[in-house]
């Protein structure tokens, strides 16, 4: 058992992530002895950022939320199965991301796109727009709207795997090594495919980027 | 006019950025809860399937794949060998069989066995002996089973003989009673015996059917040897008549046997 702990801590990258793990451990270990009412806690911390990371796979709005659901649901059912040996913030992604890769490959041919509007407050989008449409002499909110529809249709060109990988370092700001470990694949394949995708993105989205 | 400092670049990151600003309204979240009670209770609720132990049994075993896998396919290699096994000595008991028959018909003893009796088989060789004696019987059984078991020592070998042996025990057994009950029981039965050995021979069902084409040829054959009699003892002028009267040209050459038949003087020739 404390072997299992030991890999599991080995695997979570900063400090602050530890803290978070141990943290997310304790509740896990209390739904396990029957306290049904702790998963609430770990749906109220987590609910966010898996929708975002499932949303920006899908750029479906309703179909992020009932996904997101499901992953819950999932882990809530698995959770006596959970044994500690990653972190449960990895464990849950790497539910959210399997079925939303079942999903979009099931509904391949199926796009329908419906986007949640920019948050205004955010301080990088705001200055990111401001400096695009100063240029252009647009309105802000019409071109925050193009420009989101754009970097939407970007992303959607982009293969199943290599969206997953930009979503998760880019968007959401997980390391390589979580990456890897919630892709199943070898860190180096995770960095390759990063790559890649930025290439793909860089060359879509020209018209956007000035240097 | 705007608060914020003017941007001069505009990076990739800093676009991939706009999608983290995407959030939801607060009025989704509510309904998210909802949906996700519903979904939640509805688990609880709802009878999991008979398979879903075996998945969970699975998920434990698929910690030790490399071990499980091994002893399975060591498992099927083993089951392969034996079951392969058992068939290659069956193949090489026939001939054994057959000669441990004929050393039991050449055996010392005061047996009575003809050569069919042995080429039939070993059963039949036992009916045979114990019609002697059971006694003598017994002891041609005895020699049968225990020369094979000395010479091929295979146990599939033994286990026919020891049965061959239990069932002429067997047979002496009801003899032996049959005797007792009734003292004229051999002369009965050796007179039974006699009229089967003197009964005639069965023609092989084989040999009794004859190829179609065998009717034609000995027809055909059969009236050109008439004719090549026929010539020698009678004139050239009678021959002639009666050959263009039986054996036509047209006749001879739509057979297949007879290519080609030149009647001319006082002789036929065919040619085949």
């Amino acid at each position: 058992m404390d072997a299992v702990k030991t890999l599991g801590k080995t695997l979570v990258a900063s400090p602050e992530r530890q803290l978070e793990a141990d943290s997310d451990l304790a509740i896990v270990r209390r739904v396990q002895e029957g306290d049904v009412a702790a998963f609430d806690q770990l749906v109220l911390k987590y609910r966010g950022r898996v929708y975002s990371v499932v949303y920006n796979l899908t750029s479906n709005r309703e179909d992020a939320a009932d996904l997101t659901q499901d992953a819950f649901i999932k882990s809530f059912q698995s959770i006596n199965r959970f044994q500690g040996q990653s972190s449960f913030f990895t464990w849950l992604y790497r539910i959210a991301v399997n079925s939303t890769l079942t999903h979009l490959r099931k509904n391949r041919l199926r796009t329908f796109f419906s986007f949640e509007k920019i948050n205004e407050d955010d301080k990088v989008s705001s200055e990111v727009i401001a400096a695009l449409t100063d240029n252009t002499g647009a309105d802000h909110e019409t071109f925050a709207r193009e420009l989101q529809e754009k970097l939407n249709e970007a992303m959607q060109k982009l293969s199943i795997r290599h969206r997953t990988v930009i979503t998760l370092f880019e968007i959401d700001g997980l390391g390589h090594q979580e990456i890897a470990e919630i892709m199943n694949c070898s860190v180096g394949t995770v960095r390759s495919r990063l790559h890649y995708a930025k290439q793909l993105l860089q060359s879509e989205l020209q018209p956007y980027i000035r240097r | 006019m705007s608060d914020h400092p003017r941007k001069t670049t505009v990076t990739l990151e800093e676009l991939l950025r706009l999608k983290r600003a995407e959030q939801p309204p607060a009025e989704f979240w509510a309904q998210f809860e909802r949906g996700m009670r519903a979904k939640q209770l509805a688990a609880i609720v709802e009878p999991r399937p008979w398979w879903a132990p075996f998945i969970r049994i699975g998920a434990r075993l698929s910690r030790y794949q490399l071990p499980v896998g091994a002893t399975a396919i060591l498992a099927i290699t083993f089951l392969t060998v034996w079951e392969y096994h058992p068939t290659g000595a069956a193949t090489t008991f026939e001939p054994a069989v057959a000669e441990t028959s004929g050393m039991a018909v050449s055996a010392p003893a005061s047996v009575k066995l003809t050569a069919v009796d042995s080429a039939v088989g070993p059963a039949m060789a036992s009916a045979t002996v114990v019609a002697s004696g059971p006694a003598q019987a017994l002891a041609a059984a005895d020699v049968q089973a225990t020369q094979p078991a000395a010479t091929l020592g295979t146990s599939s070998h033994v286990a026919v003989v020891n049965s061959e042996l239990a069932s002429a025990r067997y047979v002496a057994e009801n003899l032996a009673a049959a005797q007792a009950a009734d003292p004229q029981f051999d002369q009965m039965l050796g007179s039974a015996l006699r009229g089967v050995e003197s009964s005639p021979t069965r023609a092989e069902p084989l040999a009794q059917i004859s190829v179609p084409g065998n009717s034609r040829r000995s027809r055909i054959l059969g009236g050109v040897t008439w004719l090549a009699s026929a010539s020698t003892g009678n004139s050239a002028l009678r021959l002639d008549e009666q050959a263009t009267h039986h054996l036509t040209e047209r006749r001879l050459s739509e057979s297949d046997v007879v290519s080609r038949v030149d009647v001319g003087g006082d002789r036929v020739t065919v040619k085949f």
